[in-house]
């Protein structure tokens, strides 16, 4: 038997290919148990209108126990949105990334949860250490400790 | 009955396997704890109710939990048994679908349990007269039929028989696999707090669970006479199974509360998590007790090293001598102790090595200690801290007149208690056996004498030649050595950060005395004056655990991030270095210091007026 992850993941995978994804939300990419990625949307009226970003799911073995590294990709000519919580380097600041991951939520629930973190916001702005953090941050965005403090990044 | 008869026996021969079975299980890296040991019980089966007491391999990492307890646990019917998960379930499926779905798992886990059966039909074969090996052939039926009705894990995905655990908060299922994966935040130097586990489902802290067992029973405990069929062989109590159904789990419309009898914490399954969390703070506060050597040079006062903050390592027998030393009156300390020196998994925390075990140990007898002292003095304590406070002011200012080091003074304004304590721990510390009494000597002679030039003790004789020449030496020479320091200090990174604490011939940034020097000093009747930092301390369950601030980012981080990879950001590590003035005020260390505070009474109120000048300076 595989390991969870693979397992869960395989699941997982299977049920994106029965029952599609969500709307604004496609599966790119998802070779392997190790990396995902999706194209994610916003649908209907929101700031983002007609922006079409790139989100890249990193695995590792004790999946779904410790949560997946989540990031916006930001080669190739992709960009991260403008957004309070979304750093120039794709990282992003949202709880459930972190201390507040529970092993029940899966891919598609965290796809959209950031559909709805793009949709409600209200200003097109980069995190106002945008500059200091990206300049020091590591490669996984796990290995950041974000500070999660509600509405202000 | 003959098959019945046959089945009996063959428990038989697997109880009289025992022994073998243990080394097979200690052998494939289970870490049976104290109990199984200590119980002398041993295990009559392998199984419960048709599941196991040890994990079936759905998950590869380490086993940080506690085995002996979650097997005690399973055995007492208070947490599902470990199943052997189905790939998949079908309502329609037949016993023998059922069983081909349990796949056999390759992982070291199975194969210990595949040897397991072997070794049982091999020991049979010796013995004859029993038709085990047939047994096994033929599909155990109730084997198959305990996943009727099987529920699917919400977390690994897998199908479980449906007497599965229950969260106690939202009554969402769970199986044991993945309850034993659930566990605290784990405590890092920067986060020196262990968060209690969240309800993966509802997010409720202190995760627990309920489980409700089938009405029938096998394997262990079942001869417990408490079934109806317990009289017969479990064989016989087969057809029962089935035809009474599998239980479907009712929704109940109220939760547990995670201190209710039924429900099974993960704490309670981690029993170590507080010492666990003592040990990182040791560690931090080893780091914190670094101190950098500076050697005089003519004038000038250069930084030629850092210490290792490791300057009195306790052998083994000297902390359980230490710990005799307190276990004077406390048979309930003493049985923890036991429990903790006994696991067999003790020394896996996070990679520490044995020396912060038996700092963890140091401290956890310290903190035990203090507790115990804490109720009693809790009035005195804050009566004299009143005393103290209204005399501290007049006190630093005399000394500030006399030592001429106006920034050391500052910062660690003395009293006549600071004094009078440090006496106490000092001479306390000479009393302490040591395995290298030369080592240790001459560090707590360095250290008398160093302490003095930080103007803690009022006017001793022996560091008055070195009073003197800094209090003479004019303002550019001390500037003139604060500056050579900096051109020399490249390879002691926060020795620039303050030049004025030159002057002192050690930079001690909060910790002034290591912790196993001041074990003694703990068991003197010294008042403490910081009552409640301890409760909050340990405290997670009592509800205080929530009220403290998070220690990061109070003051020193402005903005809502920084990275926990300390070597990318070279600008903020060196602001986290322990011995760095500026880290201070932040508060992971603050917390740590105040824990060192158990040892040593005195600090506490250096802490409080850093705590004003640090905020201060951060502003």
């Amino acid at each position: 038997m595989a390991s969870i992850s693979a397992r869960r993941l395989a699941k997982e995978l299977h049920e994106i290919q029965t029952e599609g994804c969500p709307v604004g939300i496609n599966l790119l990419q998802a070779d392997d148990f190790a990396a995902w990625q999706f194209t994610i949307e916003v649908m209907g009226e929101s700031l983002y209108q007609g922006e079409v970003f790139t989100l890249l799911f990193r695995f590792d073995k004790h999946y779904p126990i410790s949560s997946p590294a989540v990031q916006f990709v930001v080669t190739d000519g992709k960009t991260s949105p403008v957004h309070p919580h979304v750093y120039s380097n794709g990282h992003i600041c949202a709880s459930i990334l972190g201390n507040e991951w529970s092993p029940v939520l899966s891919v598609i629930a965290v796809c959209l949860t950031l559909q709805s973190m793009l949709a409600s916001c209200k200003k097109k702005e980069r995190p106002p250490d945008n500059d200091r953090y990206v300049r020091h941050a590591p490669d996984n965005p796990k290995k950041t400790q974000f500070h999660y403090d509600g509405n202000s990044p | 009955m003959s098959v019945g008869a046959s089945w009996d026996l063959a428990t038989i021969q697997v109880k009289a396997l025992g022994g073998f079975f243990h080394s097979l299980v200690s052998r494939a890296g289970v870490s049976m704890g104290n109990s199984s040991s200590s119980s002398g019980r041993g295990h009559h089966d392998d199984t419960v109710d048709f599941g196991h007491l040890s994990p079936q391999g759905v998950y590869t990492g380490p086993r940080d939990w506690n085995q002996a307890v979650v097997s005690q646990l399973i055995c007492a019917r208070r947490l599902a048994p470990f199943y052997r998960p189905l790939e998949d379930y079908e309502e329609s499926w037949d016993d023998d679908q059922i069983l081909a779905a349990r796949k056999e798992l390759p992982d070291p886990e199975n194969a210990e349990q595949t040897t397991r059966i072997e070794a049982a039909s091999i020991s049979n074969g010796s013995k004859s007269s029993i038709k085990r090996p047939s047994t096994l052939k033929e599909p155990a039926r109730p084997e198959a039929s305990v996943y009727r009705g099987a529920v699917e894990c919400p977390i690994c995905f897998l199908y479980y028989p449906p007497n599965i655990n229950h969260s106690r908060c939202c009554d969402h299922p769970i199986c044991t696999e993945c309850f034993v994966q659930i566990k605290r935040s784990e405590p890092t130097t920067t986060h020196l707090v262990s968060d209690p586990a969240a309800c993966p489902y509802c997010v409720q802290e202190h995760f627990g669970v309920v489980y409700t067992p089938p009405p029938w029973r096998t394997g262990f405990g079942s001869d417990g006479a408490i079934s109806p069929w317990s009289s017969d062989s479990p064989k016989g109590s087969q057809p029962s199974i089935p035809s009474a159904g599998y239980p479907t789990h009712k929704r109940r419309q109220k939760s547990f509360s995670a201190d209710s009898p039924e429900v099974v914490t993960t704490d309670q399954i981690r029993p170590d998590w507080e010492a666990k969390l003592a040990a990182v703070r040791a560690a931090v506060t080893r780091r914190a007790n670094r101190r950098i050597i500076m050697r005089q040079v003519g004038d000038r006062i250069i930084p030629v090293g850092v210490t290792s903050g490791r300057v009195h390592a306790l052998s083994p027998e000297e902390a359980a001598a230490a710990a005799e030393n307190q276990d004077i009156s406390g048979s309930r300390r003493s049985r923890r102790r036991q429990q903790a020196s006994s696991n067999p998994g003790f020394e896996q925390y996070i990679g520490l090595g044995g020396q912060d075990l038996e700092e963890l140990m140091v401290m956890e007898a310290m903190r035990l200690s203090l507790l115990e002292h804490e109720e009693q003095q809790r009035k005195e304590a804050e009566e004299k801290k009143k005393a103290v406070d209204a005399s501290d002011p007049e006190a630093a200012v005399t000394t500030a007149e006399s030592s001429g080091t106006g920034p050391s003074s500052l910062e660690v304004p003395p009293s006549d208690q600071t004094s009078s304590s440090l006496t106490l721990s000092s001479t306390s510390s000479t009393s302490l056996p040591s395995p290298s009494p030369a080592g240790t000597e001459s560090s707590t002679s360095e250290r008398r004498s160093f302490i003095p030039s930080r103007s803690r003790t009022p006017s001793p004789p022996t560091d008055s030649s070195w009073r003197k020449r800094t209090s003479n030496s004019p303002p550019f020479s001390t500037l003139n050595a604060a500056l050579s320091a900096t051109s020399t200090a490249s390879a002691v990174p926060n020795a620039s950060h303050d030049p004025p604490s030159m002057n002192a011939t050690i930079i001690e940034p909060q910790t002034p005395s290591n912790p196993s020097h001041d074990i003694p000093a703990i068991t003197i009747d010294i008042p403490m004056e910081s009552p409640p930092e301890p409760t909050s301390f340990r405290a997670p369950s009592d509800g205080q655990h929530s009220k403290r601030p998070s220690p990061i980012h109070v003051d020193s981080l402005p903005s809502s991030v920084y990275s926990a990879d300390s070597q990318t950001a070279p600008g903020i590590s060196y602001d986290n270095l322990p011995s760095s003035p500026e880290s201070i005020t932040q508060e992971p260390l603050l917390s740590e210091s105040k824990m060192i505070a158990y040892s040593q009474p005195r600090l506490p109120t250096e802490d409080e007026s850093r705590d004003v000048g640090g905020s201060n300076r951060s502003v």
